[in-house]
């Protein structure tokens, strides 16, 4: 099957990150060791070189610190761009997000429009120690005031920084950990989403839609090659999580009749519930069987010997996608 | 001073008496602290940003906050009544010290971009307890933030005495985050003043964070849904109310000749009126 050789995700970030920087002199970046080592991912290696030390700042190692002051600097009319370094690190955060940053807007009644970004990157398979490999999205999805988006290339990474320092409210960016420097990635329909915010058809088909969205969207799309003298699937990358694009997904599967969603966040009250639910309210009689979801299990991620038991993979995938057209 | 004094406890009371006639849902009486807030808010001027807690009424009125916009929020309104950005008084913050490390990132974002820089964090003693104090207070000294933060130490954390919430002083804290600091008592307005004063030139001179710890008596519950009575005894209540620093201002400046029955009579007149509003808006 086709894979295209494309620039990586990292690089790809780190070229939008100092386009924006140069054109927009509010903004900032904000982490632990983005500065002088350019992240532990390397994601901003050489903007502290490029811009100085007071916008690409090498921030204290307190999560609700980095969030805070970066709520304060909104305030004060800049645009922070925060890096988590890991998932799983961003619990001493959540307050901050949680309860200050989605809801400056409205307490400020207007007038303070905070465009203030935070980069988690994410996502398991890289044999991560404990709390390195998680997909915690679904907490922040659920969260009024806070937009959570998921790219899976540097070109929807591109669009969706771009977009996001824009829009006078908080968002936060999941970035898959395993797809930073990955190269060879398997090819993907090359028309554009219709908007920065919407879901973007990766494959076109007309037996079952699957939607998706994060690292695991490659697996998706290597399954769907796989069989595709079998069965012809639709893929639909979300590239956000909250707000949802049910429009694309509604009008997808119209189109197949068919759903499965597959994501690497657990399942239980997860992403794949909401888009579920929305579509049995909104689209059940275009629906000619069940939807199905593909997720982990609810339990914690394992130890990294373990982890391919936990994570989704081509086989699994494969054989729902079998189970449901068959 | 006085009169910032007598118009916030006048507010205070008549707000207290709103939310017991319905017409407001909480109220979160700053009675006892209006030495404290009113020398503080004084002795900094009207340059620096001020991110208040919750309880800071005589601040905010010294600031511009009209009455009813102050009452706004307690009433369901709107989640902050007055205009934030016009008075540099920022929106109350419910949730614990989280507006401390807002302060801290607002003195460096406007540092960076060359603005004026000087912020003023109020706290109270039981939010010290809070990640996010110990935090802003490191973030502050390792960048060398113009923030002074003021700490009215009012002896309870709703029921927790502070006794059993530190075992050393809010100030003693500072000094261990590298903060110079200073704890005093809040009952007289000038001598707050003056100490404050000198906490904000420090800020100014040295272009580095300062906090000064007030320790204050808290006349009433912690809110109007919270009954002290359970938890205080009635001598304590008592000595808090015998130190009343309005009362003892009042006393002070009448006895010294500085203030007469007329001025008394013409303070009385506006703050009868001004609560007359508040009456007109809340429960008309």
């Amino acid at each position: 099957m086709s894979a295209s050789r494309s620039t990586s995700l990292a690089v790809s970030i780190n070229a939008t990150l100092a386009d924006l920087m140069e054109q927009r002199p509010e903004m900032l970046l904000l982490g632990e060791d983005v500065g002088r080592l350019g992240g532990v991912f390397r994601v901003t290696r050489g903007l502290r070189d490029r811009f100085g030390a007071d916008r690409v700042r090498d921030s204290l190692l307190a999560e609700s610190t980095i969030v805070g002051q970066a709520v304060g600097m909104a305030m004060s009319g800049l645009v922070p761009v925060c890096e988590i370094q890991f998932d799983g690190f961003t619990y001493p955060a959540v307050n901050q997000l949680v309860t200050q940053a989605s809801r400056i807007g409205d307490r400020w009644n207007g007038q303070v429009r905070p465009s203030l970004v935070v980069r988690i990157p994410t996502g398991g398979g890289i044999r991560g120690v404990e709390h390195h490999s998680e997909s915690n999205e679904a907490l922040f999805a659920r969260v009024p005031g806070i937009s959570v988006a998921c790219p899976s290339t540097g070109e929807d990474a591109d669009q969706i920084l771009r977009y996001a320092v824009t829009i006078g409210s908080p968002v936060v960016v999941y970035e898959p950990i395993r797809l930073y420097w990955r190269r060879n990635t398997p090819a993907r329909d090359p028309q554009p989403a219709r908007s920065a915010t919407a879901a973007r058809i990766v494959r076109r088909g007309a037996d079952l839609t699957i939607v998706t969205y994060g690292a695991v969207t490659n697996e998706v799309l290597e399954a769907a090659g796989a069989l595709a003298t079998e069965v012809d699937a639709e893929v639909v990358d979300l590239r956000w999580v909250a707000p949802l694009d049910l429009e694309t997904i509604l009008e997808s599967v119209a189109r197949t009749g068919r759903l499965l969603i597959v994501h690497e966040g657990s399942r239980d009250v997860g992403i794949g519930a909401e888009i579920a639910a929305s579509v049995a309210e909104r689209g059940f009689d275009l629906l000619r069987g069940p939807v199905r979801r593909l997720a982990p299990e609810r339990r914690p991620y394992p130890p990294a010997d373990f982890e391919k038991d936990y994570l989704i993979g081509v086989e699994q995938i494969t054989a729902e996608i079998l189970g449901m057209t068959k | 001073m006085l009169r910032h004094m007598l118009v916030a406890r006048g507010i205070d009371e008549e707000a207290g008496q709103l939310q017991k006639q319905g017409a407001i849902d909480l109220w979160l009486s700053c009675q006892g602290h209006e030495a404290a807030q009113v020398g503080s808010a004084l002795a900094v001027g009207p340059a620096p940003t001020v991110f208040p807690s919750y309880r800071e009424h005589a601040v905010a009125l010294l600031r511009g906050v009209a009455p009813d916009e102050l009452v706004a929020q307690w009433a369901g309104r709107t989640f902050c009544g007055w205009d934030p950005r016009r008075l540099r008084f920022f929106p109350y913050t419910l949730v614990l010290a989280a507006q401390t490390l807002h302060g801290v990132g607002y003195s460096i974002g406007q540092r960076l971009q060359g603005r004026e820089d000087f912020v003023v964090v109020y706290i109270g003693d039981g939010a010290t307890s809070e990640g996010d104090m110990s935090e802003a207070m490191n973030l502050a000294a390792v960048e060398a933030a113009s923030v002074l933060f003021i700490c009215q130490n009012n002896g309870w954390a709703i029921s927790k005495p502070a006794g059993e919430q530190m075992h050393t002083s809010v100030a003693d804290r500072a000094r261990g985050f590298g903060i110079e600091s200073v704890r005093i008592t809040g009952q007289d307005p000038e001598a707050v003043f003056a100490v404050c004063a000198r906490a904000a030139a420090h800020v100014r001179e040295r272009q580095a964070p300062f906090l000064v710890e007030i320790q204050v008596e808290r006349i009433h519950g912690h809110s109007t849904s919270d009954a002290q009575e359970l938890y205080r005894s009635p001598d304590d209540i008592e000595r808090a109310r015998a130190t009343d620093p309005v009362t003892a201002y009042a006393a002070r400046l009448s006895g010294l000749g500085l203030v007469d029955a007329d001025w008394f009579h013409l303070v009385g007149a506006e703050i009868r009126d001004l609560r007359e509003r508040l009456i007109k808006e809340f429960a008309g």
